[in-house]
């Protein structure tokens, strides 16, 4: 592809790190990202310096990996968990501070304005938008693998060996919805109207309940592992990695039994290996394996291509808040960040 | 069986037979390379240096409905994450409890697809106390197949029994598995090249050196777990081979604790490399047979309520 401009040398810049990225998140006020890495750093980059690498801040926040990475529950900083047995807080200007020390890696961290939540082998822990308060410890039969809230914040559920479980977050007496499904549970999502809670799994499959009477999904024909997965804003699809396109399942219309999925942008040959939706279009960013990374339309065929191969496996994608701006990271410790916003 | 892909020991050994001695061997042993390691309780430890996490032993079933397909969600985890660094170390150790199966530890290997991208299984090494061995083995399966399952046996405190009893052990082993490398030491004190860094389930070396005596050897009517070998001169039919060892891993997988083989298919210059555990079997080309080297495809079965005739018929109808 010489001769192509790539869109990301001419709207955004990128940085080569030595530790492969691990997560990226951007803060709510959509002033800061963040990018963790397995070697525990977190790299800040705030708005006005986003095409400005050197500028970027780096903040030693956990020894050995950032396992998880989260917005903050305030407007600003964000929570992330490591193989060091903690959860951090990080603020937008680097500051760093414990929240939670123990003696198993904290593996899964989310937030919404009002709460903090995160795993710890087979807990999850609710605490309040401080951070210092526990509000309640939800058990689970085996190790949490992922965990979400739903768009309203009002449930909370996790996936997990056999199932997933989903919970209350306001309960005053604790009791669980179990999802039963044989296997192992790797990730979860939750559709943003409440429709239906899907998760990925060891096997190459995806599996769904309908909320509604917990009528299962199967979505399987994957070639590989589904290592990412997101609803659009809307509710319509559900976009997926573990195929050389992104596979997209339509979640209108009767939802997505016995239908096909979509593809979008195939790339034969290479496989997609996160995928991530706009917040506010109808639009899909996809990471792929060889570090190819693109915006393509969910209502048509059109494909806006970020940047070509080289970079390894795209492993995080974040939006702001608006969808104005993006970052990723690859396993080859490239930060990439790029300003969607404005045409040169 | 590529070369970039990280080697990953287990350790196994019925209680005090001298594991945690061993572990600290290996971590204190000048080798120059950096191990990081998965231990249970790792308070009893005393490590520094290298990297130590406490992993919780977690087994699954897969999902094919079988209940011997069973592996550790624990060591997807963790091993998936450490070996997002696999720059940083040479190699993994995973250290089982005492009382634990290896088979959960071997087929998360073969199961999970980030794994047996980045990692290789290496080797099993079982630790043996010589002086409790014949006695355990009354009384627990689970020490069966802790040498059932080893690629490396590491036959320790041998300064407590004389030579005889030591034979005696040997045979015993050999009788369980007949492929393993014995190693008889005192104080876990072994050569770390014996144990470390073996290739790929140790395939080679235990074939090459499979002991002869038991292509003779008479029908065994024992219970217990033992092991069956047998050799093919001609060449074999690689679609007949797999379909035939198929379906003898699907009947009787479960009794089958392991299997491996070194096989010459028509046509084919390289050697092929088998292995299973159970019923999740694995293979690969490795490489082409040496000059002057007998293309003899050779297998090995590990496992209960084996029947050799038909083992040998099966295999010998693979012929091309």
């Amino acid at each position: 592809m010489s001769g192509t401009v790539e869109l990301l040398a001419s709207r955004g810049a990128e940085r080569r790190i030595e530790a492969p990225i691990s997560a990226v998140a951007c803060a709510r006020d959509g002033q800061t990202f963040a990018i963790g890495t397995v070697d525990g750093e977190i790299y800040l980059i705030p708005m006005a310096v986003l095409r400005q690498p050197e500028a970027w801040q780096r903040v030693e926040a956990h020894d050995g990996a950032v396992l998880c990475l989260a917005p903050d529950a305030g407007s600003s900083g964000f929570v992330s968990g490591g193989e060091d047995n903690r959860l951090v807080r990080t603020s937008a200007n680097g500051e760093t501070t414990e929240l939670h020390r123990g003696r198993r890696w904290v593996e899964c961290v989310t937030t919404t304005t009002s709460h903090i939540a995160f795993s710890v082998g087979k807990g999850l822990e609710l605490r309040d938008a401080s951070g210092e308060k526990t509000l309640k410890t939800l058990e689970h039969p085996s190790t949490v693998t992922g965990i979400v809230f739903d768009a309203k914040g009002k449930r909370i559920a996790a996936s997990h060996y056999n199932g997933a479980s989903m919970w209350f977050v306001q309960a005053k007496i604790d009791s669980v919805r179990g999802l039963a499904w044989k296997g192992s549970h790797t990730g979860v999502a939750i559709h943003p109207g409440g429709e239906a809670l899907v998760t990925t799994m060891q096997e190459n499959d995806l599996h769904g309940w309908r909320l509604s009477d917990g009528h299962n999904m199967r979505m399987s024909g994957y070639p590989k592992q589904v290592a990412s997965l997101d609803f659009t804003r809307n509710g319509r699809w559900l976009a997926t990695s573990g195929a050389d396109a992104i596979v997209m399942w339509p979640f209108f219309g009767g939802g997505p039994m016995g239908k096909p999925p979509a593809e979008l942008a195939r790339l034969p040959g290479v496989f997609c290996s996160f995928v991530k939706a706009h917040p506010k279009q109808d639009v899909i960013a996809a990471g792929f394996e060889d570090g190819t990374v693109l915006l393509a339309e969910t209502s048509s065929e059109r494909v806006l291509p970020m940047c070509m191969g080289g970079r390894g496996r795209v492993t995080s994608v974040a939006f702001t808040p608006q969808g104005g701006a993006m970052v990723f990271g690859t396993e080859d410790g490239v930060i990439a960040a790029l300003d969607l916003s404005k045409a040169d | 069986m590529s070369e970039s892909k990280v080697p990953v020991t287990v350790l196994t050994g019925f209680l005090g037979a001298g594991k945690t001695t061993l572990l600290n061997h290996i971590l204190s042993a000048e080798h120059g390379r950096k191990y990081a390691v998965l231990v249970n309780e790792f308070g009893e430890l005393g490590v520094d240096g290298d990297l130590v996490v406490d992993a919780d032993e977690e087994v699954f079933e897969t999902n094919n409905g079988c209940i011997c397909c069973t592996v550790r969600g624990d060591l997807i985890r963790i091993l998936g994450s450490l070996l997002r660094r696999r720059n940083k170390f040479d190699g993994i150790i995973v250290e089982t409890t005492g009382l634990a199966d290896p088979a959960p530890v071997a087929q998360t290997f073969f199961v999970d697809e980030n794994l047996r991208e980045k990692a290789r299984l290496d080797a099993v090494v079982t630790v043996v106390d010589a002086y409790n061995i014949l006695q355990t083995l009354e009384e627990s399966h689970e020490a069966i197949n802790q040498i059932a399952f080893a690629d490396v046996i590491v036959l320790n405190k041998t300064d407590l029994v004389d030579a005889e009893k030591l034979k005696e052990i040997e045979a015993r082993i050999h009788k369980i598995n007949a492929s393993v490398q014995i190693h008889p030491v005192s104080h876990s004190n072994v050569a770390m090249s014996d144990i470390l860094d073996r290739g790929g389930f140790d395939l080679k070396r235990a074939l090459a050196t499979m002991p002869d005596f038991l292509e003779n050897s008479e029908h065994s009517h024992e219970e217990g777990v033992t092991s069956m070998s047998f050799a093919v001169e001609e060449p074999l039919d690689e679609a007949r081979f797999q379909a035939w060892i198929g379906a003898i891993l699907q009947e009787q997988g479960a009794d089958i604790l392991r299997s491996k083989g070194i096989l010459n298919f028509q046509g084919q210059n390289d050697r092929f490399a088998f292995q299973a555990v159970h019923m999740m079997a694995d293979g690969d080309y490795i490489g082409p047979w040496k000059e002057g080297e007998s293309r003899t495809s050779r297998i090995v079965f590990i496992g209960k309520n084996l029947n050799r005739p038909q083992l040998r018929r099966g295999f010998e109808s693979c012929r091309a």
